[in-house]
C-alpha cells in the first residue's frame, strides 16, 4: 500500500514537472476556468435574487453545492486527469504501457495525466466553500472536515463513473460520444439544486447518473452533520468504486491492443 | 533453464468486415459481420536465460502481437507460455519487475520532460531506493553514452538519442530479460550501429537476455546468435544466424574487369552470365552446383586479369527469398 501512495506521489509530481514546462499555458488554463465557472454562477445569483428559494434551497446551498462539486471535480480530473481520455487509451490500443508497468493498470492509467484547468475548478471550489461558510454564518473545524470528506466522497463517484461508461470501450468499441454525454450530464445534473427532482427522475440521480452522489448529497453533508447523508455518501462512494473497478478488470480480458504511433506527454 | 519457452502459442482477433460505400456501411450496421483473424497460429520457441533472439517477420507476421502475450500485455486465445517462470497474463505484475520492454512506436518517457524525470519516475514505479536508483542511473548514462542528454526535454532529442534513452529506461531494474519490439525503426545507420552496441554491451555485462523483433536484417546479423522467422503467424525457418547463411547465401555474384579483350563468346560452365562486355563480365553461381576453384581457374585462364570482385546476398535478401517461399 505504502509503495503503491510512493509511486500515485511520484506520478502527480512528474504531471505537475510536465505541467510547468509550459508555465503561461497551466496559469491562463487554470485563470480561464476560474473565470468560466464563476460566469456560470452569476447565474445563480441573478435566479436568487428574484426567486429566494427552491423547495428549500437557496443561494447559501447553492455555494456550498459549487464548493463540494467544483473542488470534486478539479481535484479528481487533476490527479486523475485520464478519467476523461480512458475510453480513447482503450480504442487506440495506449493501455499497452500500463500494462507493460508493475503496477495496478487502472490506478497507474488514471493518474498518468493531470488537466491544467481543473486546477482551476479546485480553486474555484475553495472560494465558493469559502464564500457559503461567510453568508452562512457557520463554521467550525468540524465543518472542515465534512467538507474535506464530501469531496472525496464526491470525486470517488465521479471517477467511478467516468471509469464504468468508459469500460464499455471493451465491449462495444468507440464510446467517444457517449462518453461526452455522460461527462456532461453528470456535471449538469450535479450543479442543480436536488430539489428540483422527485420520483424517476430522483432515482436516476442516485443510480444511472449519480449526480446526487457528486453534488446536492455530499454539500447537504457539509452544510449540516447527518449521520443517514454520511452512510449514503460511504455506500454511495464505496459501491461505484468497487463496480468501476470490478467492470474495468472484466473488460481489460478483451483488451486488444493497437499499432497507433504514440507519444507519452 | 529457458528465460522463455511457448508452447502453441495462438491468438485470434475478431475483426469488422465492411463492404466499400454507404450501402455497406447500412448493411454492416442492420447485420454487422465479423471474421476471425489468426495473428499467431500455434507458435512454439524457447529462448535460454542471458540469449540474444531474433524474431523477424514482415508486417502483420504476428510478432507484436507474441511480444505483446509474452509481456502480459495481451491473453492468447489458447497455448502456454512462461518467461521466467512466469505466465504472463496471469502473473503480469509479478513479470514486470522481473522484464524490461521497449516498443519502437510506443515511447516510455514523457515527452515534455528531460528523460531523468521519467527515469526517477521509473524508481519508484520498480521500488527501487534513491541510492541505487542514482548508482542506476549514473552507470546507464555511461554505459549508453548519454550523460549529456539526461536533462534535455525528450522532445528536443534526435530519434536515435531518445531510443538509446528509452532502452536505458528500461534496464533501470536490472531485467533478466528485456523484450524488444523494433527498437531501430526509424532510426539512420549511425543511430542504430550505436544502438546495437549498448544492447550487446549490456547483454555481455549483465547477461540480460533479449528477445528482439526488427525488421532490420541488420539488426539480427549484429546482436543475435540464433533468429526464428514467422509469416502470417507461423515460424518458418528457425537456426542459427551463421547457419542461416551457411545455407542460404551459396549464391555468389562475380564482376571481373580484364586488362585486354575478352572473347566475344567468352562463357564458364556451371555459371550465369548475367552481362558480358569487352573488358569484363558479371556472372553469378551456386556453389552447391558449382564449386569455387574451377571458376576462379576459368577466370584466370581467360585473360590477364585487373580486378575482381565477389559478393553474396544480403541476409535482407536471404530473408525475402525466405518470405517468398513461405508465400507460395
Amino acid at each position: 500500500m505504502g509503495s503503491h501512495l510512493a509511486f500515485v506521489l511520484a506520478l502527480w509530481r512528474t504531471n505537475l514537472l510536465s505541467a510547468m514546462e509550459y508555465r503561461v499555458s497551466f496559469l491562463t488554463q487554470v485563470v480561464g476556468m476560474m473565470l468560466n465557472n464563476a460566469i456560470y454562477f452569476v447565474f445563480w445569483i441573478i435566479f436568487f435574487a428574484r426567486f429566494e428559494e427552491i423547495n428549500g434551497w437557496d443561494l447559501v446551498d447553492m455555494f456550498f453545492l459549487f464548493g463540494v462539486v467544483a473542488t470534486g471535480f478539479g481535484a479528481g480530473t487533476y490527479l486523475f486527469g485520464n478519467a476523461v481520455r480512458l475510453s480513447s487509451l482503450i480504442a487506440s490500443g495506449q493501455m499497452d504501457y500500463y500494462l507493460s508497468l508493475p503496477r495496478p493498470v487502472l490506478l497507474h492509467a488514471l493518474a498518468s495525466r493531470s488537466n491544467a484547468s481543473s486546477a482551476g475548478d479546485f480553486m474555484y471550489g475553495l472560494l465558493s466553500f469559502g464564500a457559503a461558510v461567510i453568508f452562512s454564518g457557520t463554521f467550525n473545524g468540524l465543518m472542515l472536515l465534512r467538507f474535506a470528506l464530501g469531496c472525496l466522497a464526491s470525486i470517488a463517484v465521479l471517477i467511478s463513473f467516468l471509469v464504468l461508461v468508459q469500460s464499455l470501450t471493451f465491449w462495444i468499441g468507440n464510446t467517444n460520444l457517449l462518453t461526452t454525454n455522460a461527462f456532461n450530464a453528470i456535471v449538469t445534473f450535479s450543479l442543480y439544486p436536488i430539489t428540483l427532482f422527485d420520483g424517476t427522475a430522483k432515482l436516476l440521480l442516485f443510480t444511472l447518473i449519480p449526480a446526487a452522489f457528486i453534488g446536492a448529497l455530499p454539500a447537504e453533508f457539509v452544510r449540516r452533520f447527518d449521520l443517514l447523508q454520511l452512510a449514503q455518501i460511504c455506500a454511495g462512494g464505496g459501491i461505484f468504486l468497487f463496480l468501476s473497478v470490478f467492470v474495468f478488470y472484466r473488460g481489460l480480458r478483451r483488451y486488444e491492443s493497437g499499432n497507433a504511433i504514440q507519444v507519452r506527454m | 533453464m529457458n528465460a522463455i519457452s511457448v508452447r502453441n502459442l495462438r491468438k485470434t482477433f475478431q475483426t469488422k468486415r465492411k463492404a466499400a460505400g454507404l450501402r455497406g456501411s447500412l448493411r454492416a450496421l442492420w447485420k454487422p459481420a465479423f471474421q476471425d483473424v489468426e495473428a499467431v497460429r500455434g507458435i512454439s520457441f524457447e529462448m535460454e536465460a542471458g540469449e540474444l533472439l531474433g524474431f523477424i517477420g514482415p508486417n502483420g507476421a504476428g510478432k507484436s502481437t507474441t511480444i505483446k502475450i509474452l509481456t502480459g500485455i495481451l491473453h492468447p486465445s489458447s497455448g502456454e507460455a512462461a518467461v521466467l517462470g512466469y505466465v504472463p497474463w496471469q502473473e503480469r505484475q509479478a513479470l514486470a519487475f522481473q522484464i524490461g520492454s521497449v516498443f519502437g512506436q510506443r515511447p516510455q518517457l514523457w515527452y515534455h520532460l528531460p528523460a531523468v524525470d521519467t527515469f526517477y519516475l521509473f524508481g519508484k514505479i520498480y521500488e527501487l531506493d534513491d541510492g541505487s536508483l542514482k548508482r542506476r542511473i549514473s552507470f546507464l548514462a555511461e554505459a549508453f553514452e548519454i550523460e549529456e542528454l539526461l536533462e534535455t526535454p525528450v522532445r528536443k532529442l534526435s530519434l536515435g538519442q531518445r531510443m538509446r534513452c528509452e532502452v536505458a529506461a528500461s534496464l533501470l531494474h536490472k531485467p533478466r530479460v528485456l523484450l524488444l519490439d523494433e527498437p531501430s525503426i526509424g532510426l539512420d545507420v549511425v543511430a542504430k550501429q550505436r544502438l546495437r552496441m549498448t544492447i550487446q554491451r549490456m547483454n555481455e555485462l549483465e547477461g540480460v537476455g533479449v528477445l528482439l523483433t526488427s525488421h532490420d536484417a541488420g539488426d539480427i546479423e549484429t546482436l543475435c546468435r540464433r533468429v526464428i522467422i514467422v509469416n502470417h503467424g507461423e515460424i518458418v525457418y528457425r537456426d542459427k544466424v551463421s547457419a542461416l547463411k551457411r545455407r542460404y547465401l551459396t549464391v555468389k555474384t562475380v564482376d571481373v574487369r580484364y586488362n585486354e579483350q575478352l572473347a566475344p563468346d567468352f562463357r564458364l560452365p556451371g555459371v550465369e552470365m548475367l552481362k558480358v562486355g569487352r573488358y569484363g563480365a558479371k556472372m553469378r553461381f551456386d556453389t552447391r552446383i558449382t564449386p569455387v576453384e574451377p571458376v576462379i581457374s576459368g577466370l584466370a585462364a581467360a585473360g590477364s586479369l585487373a580486378d575482381v570482385t565477389v559478393s553474396e546476398p544480403s541476409l535482407e535478401d536471404v530473408i525475402s527469398a525466405i518470405y517468398a517461399r513461405t508465400e507460395a
